[in-house]
């Protein structure tokens, strides 16, 4: 089976993974975490988390990631026994003393990306001691796949989706030397896109563009690769949803045999658009050249995409009750994307605001907005800009 | 000083002689094909004397491969090794010589140290945490560790070819190495086929760190002359400009006003 993992920053953000169609979640504590800057887990929304994915058959991986100094290991036994009681079903580490102290409290170990792994010896040594599954880093191309999955029998782990850090994860203190924030603890502020002066040279920028790996998932999915990871603890539900839901109608659509052509090319598409920055394969096809990086200034597009999330559908008046994201009308013309659910088009007829009052406009972020429909909503499904026809992309 | 357990890499093997002449006697040589951030790498039939190999490349499994041959047959002056990937311990395992593991950003505390110590002789301590952190580990490890003395600190090491990329993405003749500059923070930048590495502009000047006890004190002598390296040797920091990194600086690990307060 391959696994679709999504990331997390919080409660709400796992919930639409989950529902979307990721089957496993990873997430971080409030300590031991390499993202600082996301929400991260309490231990009881850890514990919530996890009874949550359990219902639904699936699994929530822990983030311990950081390099350990002395003082960060005083409380590190506890805190992974509390894992294990909450039932945790792996916790991702990359410092050798994580893995150990994860394997005292009989926890499953996937070793995280950090730990810059690319051959096959290198995944012998942490499979001998004990390391379930490796995240390799994000610079092995599809013949280190290969032949690491040959010769190890060991969980693999890929990214498929999302940021790329210009360093081999794990090698870079940038941060560290530019902001003092130690970017193997949770600080990294990504100097990798800041821009430098060269003298008497154009400026020097050296920021990878995102990785989407939508053009080789079927071949991903033949070498056997286990889990396949998408990047983005800080990311929006909306940006969280359209990609779990696409790469799982994807990986479905290749398994079952069933993925045409103009599908394919649809998802990608949607990919594209909620993108914020220009994505490629990188290192998977070929060594990444001056089209995988950004060496001048970039433009990040700002997603204006998603006009609202479903809160509950009023099953009385068939009233769908929305919480809006972004401005939409009347006349618009949108789509429902949802958990089990096909997307569904619609165009905007009727607004009425929380007073019972038909506008034309909903104009304030947040603002919770009915409006009819005769088919019943789940909870977190969402609307958003109609842009692409699926049949029309061929 | 305690020159006798200074371990230094080796950028030219005319520096050879003199080095000695100062009491050093342990040499580090970049292995040709293996190095990042290193202009000048040697074959293991071109090292001339007593020396440890020093290879910080991350391997791929092509590296793996080519580096097993070399070690399958290596010469009786080859009394040592030095290196980052972890890979390589299971092609070392049954070696007879001095094994000694550089994680560069890794190794910040003592109880993973122990626990690499189980496979290797020594290890280097990253540069990134204080006198105080490296004193309390010193304390509490099994066996002497290393620690890094002198010289540039590599802070960020992409497979990526960035130099060649700028130059062609803006048509201008290559350089390497190059020192790019933002605000306060300058780096030197150089690119070999194995990748790009980044050097903090200023020398870390860990001096201090041999009056504390340590199996070897590791110099990194690249980018820096012969002149310089025995200048420093003699206490004379003349014409470098240098800092004591991350000694007195503790970095941060949690952002203050986040929400993990």
């Amino acid at each position: 089976m391959t696994e679709l993992l999504a990331p997390a920053g919080d409660l709400e953000r796992l919930k639409i993974a989950l529902l979307y169609g990721a089957d496993a979640v990873y997430l971080g504590g409030r300590d031991y975490s390499l993202r600082a800057n996301a929400k991260n887990f309490s231990i009881e929304e850890l514990n919530e988390a996890c009874t949550f994915a359990h219902s639904l058959g699936k699994r929530i991986y822990v983030t311990v990631n950081i390099v350990f100094h002395d003082k960060n290991l005083e409380n590190l036994e506890e805190y992974l026994q509390k894992l294990k009681e909450i039932k945790v079903d792996a916790v991702i580490v990359s410092d050798i003393i994580g893995v150990k102290m994860a394997q005292e409290v009989g926890l499953d170990i996937i070793l995280s990306t950090q730990a810059s792994t690319l051959n096959y010896e290198a995944v012998n040594f942490w499979k001998n001691l004990g390391v379930k599954r490796i995240v390799l880093g994000r610079e092995a191309n599809r013949e280190d796949i290969i032949r690491i999955k040959e010769e190890t029998n060991v969980e693999i782990e890929c990214f498929i989706h999302g940021a790329m850090c210009t360093s081999i994860s794990g090698k870079c203190v940038l941060s560290n030397y530019c902001t003092n924030r130690d970017s193997n603890r949770g600080g990294c502020a990504q100097i990798c896109r800041w821009v430098f002066t060269k003298d008497g040279s154009p400026d020097f920028t050296f920021m990878s563009k995102d990785l989407n790996m939508v053009d080789y998932l079927e071949e991903m999915i033949k070498i056997g690769v286990n889990s396949f990871k998408v990047e983005g603890r800080m990311r929006s539900i909306y940006y969280i949803a359209t990609v779990i839901m696409c790469y799982r109608k994807m990986i479905d659509g290749i398994v079952n045999k069933s993925l045409p052509k103009e599908d394919r090319e649809y998802y990608s598409k949607i990919l594209d658009r909620v993108a914020n920055r220009d994505t490629t394969p990188q290192f998977f096809h070929e060594f990444p050249g001056v089209n995988e990086s950004y060496f001048s200034d970039r433009t990040e597009v700002s997603n204006q995409d998603f006009l609202g999330i479903v809160l509950d559908y009023d099953k009385e008046n068939k009233y769908l009750i929305l919480e809006q994201r972004n401005y939409f009308k009347i006349g618009d013309i949108v789509e429902f994307i949802g958990p089990n659910m096909d997307t569904l088009t619609y165009t905007i007829s009727t607004i009425v605001n929380e007073d019972g009052e038909k506008i034309d406009v909903a104009r304030h972020p947040k603002m919770i907005v009915k409006l009819p429909l005769d088919i019943e909503l789940e909870k977190y499904a969402m609307m958003r800009i109609k842009v692409f026809d699926k049949k029309s992309v061929l | 000083m305690k020159n006798n357990k200074i371990l230094i890499t080796i950028n030219n093997l005319e520096d050879i002689n003199k080095l000695k002449e100062l009491g050093i006697t342990k040499f580090a040589f970049p292995l040709k094909g293996f190095c990042v951030g290193i202009p000048n790498t040697f074959l293991v039939p071109e090292i001339p004397c007593d020396g440890y190999l020093y290879i910080n490349r991350i391997l791929d499994n092509d590296g793996v491969d080519k580096l097993r041959k070399i070690l399958n047959n290596l010469p009786e002056n080859i009394k040592g090794i030095i290196f980052d990937d972890l890979g390589i311990l299971e092609l070392i395992k049954d070696l007879k010589i001095e094994k000694i593991l550089y994680l560069t950003h890794f190794n910040t505390n003592s109880k993973s140290v122990n626990i690499y110590l189980d496979f290797v002789d020594s290890v280097i301590l990253s540069t990134d945490i204080t006198k105080e952190e490296i004193e309390n580990i010193i304390s509490n490890t099994k066996k002497e560790i290393t620690l890094f003395t002198f010289g540039y600190t590599g802070v960020m090491y992409s497979r990526r070819l960035l130099l060649d990329n700028y130059s062609k993405f803006y048509n201008i003749e290559k350089e390497n190495p190059i020192v790019i500059d933002n605000s306060d923070h300058k780096f030197i930048v150089y690119e070999n086929e194995f990748g790009t590495y980044f050097y903090h502009e200023k020398v870390f000047d860990g001096l201090e760190l041999m009056r504390l006890d340590a199996k070897y004190y590791f110099v990194n002598s690249v980018f820096l002359n012969i002149n310089q390296i025995i200048g420093v040797l003699n206490g004379n920091l003349d014409g470098i400009d240098s800092d004591k990194g991350f000694l007195y600086t503790e970095t941060i690990y949690k952002l203050k006003g986040g929400t993990d307060d």
